[in-house]
């Protein structure tokens, strides 16, 4: 049977991006360079999203392209959909540079 | 590998022959509408109200589009809002201009008697320039001897996958063969200018790109909002990018891996070969005709579109310069399949390696500089286009 495949960009990373539709509960073999990893989803992964390959915490940087991306704002199991309900960007963040003060 | 461009008299080598007719506005389009083989610029701007690094930045667009090596003969005319303002002079331009060597003509509006007077003369001059440019031939070169202009768009996972790293590898042959590349777009630097600045080829570039990015993103935060609801585009986080920073680190890969040897403002003219970051936004209808005045002889949109519906890709921007469309998004690839040029999906499929879809790509090129149409070439569309303006208009 041919399982579902992804692809992990970077030894370092702990999210790879899937190249079909992903069901929940179906393997995905994972290529990074000539290795394959193994991993059940734990949710549907629409094509091109990403998946976690390993557990990330709250706030613990998730990294893509060996770089990291974001943090994470929630717990993520290894399996699961990485996306912006559980991501959160760093950069150009002008909302946060002005928390705290009055808005006009 | 080579190519057949036509020779100009200063060594540059087109891939195409226009006769190109400046600044745009009514004598230009009557001009353009009268006489096969020419092209004019539809912009709003023309200097007016402008700051001086503003209308520099026109004046640059204009004289670099004339400079261009696409283009075998220019028609000056003195009809533009903007050429009372000393950058935007006709005679400066003219002298910018007559660098090149090739055919070059001043149409002076008033010494003709109006504006009619001036369309007549202009539709004289321009049917002797495109006959004259008619007899030239192409004759073979090698592909070193190409610049090209690349921007990623409608991004999505695809791109940074594989649509951007295909695109990054012909870039790479390119220049080996002694050719030019340049890729912009600033803001979509935020989250890896440090892997960008470290491919400088210097101590001073680096500093340069640094000085760039901060700038756009001191903007950025100024502007009280969170950056993540301006850029990334809400196409590109429905298609599965969920930050800015995923999408600079995806969007860097289409530069290849040469050293930088310089940033380069809108529309200036790299004094050497070799990979050039231009400081630019990232409108296709800005970044595009920017890099035609920079020199560039064929632009490249290396297109993600996974959450969008377009099945029918614009004609270039670039005026001087076609627009050549790649994607590496299956989806994509089966709605929009007329109006690519190039599809790099394969490597997705596990059909072709990442080299493999490379040197297609590069063979592509290589033809389509021969003298194969674009998709887009095949389309009757005048895009209208922006300069990159940095000020505010009085």
């Amino acid at each position: 049977m041919r399982h579902k495949r992804g692809l992990v960009l970077n030894p370092r990373d702990n999210v790879a991006n899937v190249l079909e539709e992903i069901r929940p509960g179906e393997t995905v073999e994972l290529r990074l360079d000539t290795e394959i990893l193994s991993i059940k989803a734990t949710e549907q992964i629409p094509f091109g999203f990403k998946m976690a390959i390993a557990d990330i915490a709250v706030d613990a940087p998730v990294i893509k392209y060996g770089e990291p991306i974001g943090r994470a704002s929630q717990p993520i199991e290894r399996g699961a959909l990485v996306h912006v309900h559980n991501l959160a960007g760093a950069r150009g963040r002008g909302d946060l540079r002005t928390k705290g003060e009055e808005k006009l | 590998m080579e190519f057949l461009g036509y020779v100009r008299p200063d060594g540059s080598v087109g891939i195409r022959n226009h006769v190109l007719v400046i600044p745009g506005g009514l004598i230009a389009e009557k001009v353009c509408a009268f006489v096969p083989g020419t092209k004019t610029i539809a912009m709003a701007r023309s200097g007016g109200g402008m700051t001086s690094r503003d209308r520099e930045t026109i004046a640059r667009t204009f004289f670099g589009l004339g400079l261009n090596s696409n283009v075998a003969g220019v028609i000056l005319h003195s009809g533009s809002p903007g050429s009372g303002y000393p950058e935007l002079r006709t005679e400066r331009l003219a002298s910018e201009i007559a660098r090149s060597g090739k055919p070059l003509a001043t149409l002076d509006v008033d010494a003709e008697g109006g504006t009619l007077e001036a369309i007549t003369k202009g539709v004289k001059l321009a049917r002797k320039m495109v006959y004259e440019a008619s007899r030239l031939r192409r004759e073979p070169v090698s592909i070193g001897r190409l610049s090209l202009g690349i921007k990623c768009g409608a991004s999505d996972p695809t791109s940074g996958m594989v649509g951007n790293p295909v695109v990054g590898y012909v870039l790479d042959r390119v220049v080996e063969a002694g050719g030019t590349a340049m890729f912009g777009e600033t803001t979509e630097l935020i989250g890896a200018e440090h892997i960008v600045a470290k491919r400088a080829v210097n101590d001073r570039v680096a500093e340069e790109i640094l000085q760039a990015v901060g700038f756009i993103e001191e903007r950025a935060l100024a502007t009280g909002e969170d950056i993540r609801t301006m850029n990334p585009v809400p196409e590109n986080i429905a298609a599965g990018l969920s930050t800015l920073e995923e999408k600079s680190l995806g969007a860097i890969y289409k530069a290849g891996r040469h050293p930088i040897q310089g940033v380069l403002r809108y529309a200036q003219r790299p004094a050497a070969p070799g990979l050039y970051l231009v400081d630019s936004w990232m409108g296709p209808n800005s970044i595009f005709p920017g890099f035609a005045a920079s020199g560039a002889q064929l632009t490249l949109f290396q297109y993600g579109g996974g959450a969008t519906k377009r099945t029918v890709l614009d004609p270039s921007p670039a005026v001087a310069a076609p627009l050549l469309w790649t994607s590496a998004n299956p989806a994509t690839y089966a709605r929009a399949k007329e109006s690519l040029d190039f599809y790099s999906g394969t490597v997705i499929e596990g059909t072709e390696t990442l080299e493999e879809a490379g040197e297609r790509l590069l063979s592509l090129i290589a033809e389509i500089a021969s003298g194969t149409l674009t998709r887009g070439e095949t389309i009757r569309y005048t895009e209208p286009i922006e300069a990159y303006g940095i000020d505010p208009l009085f």
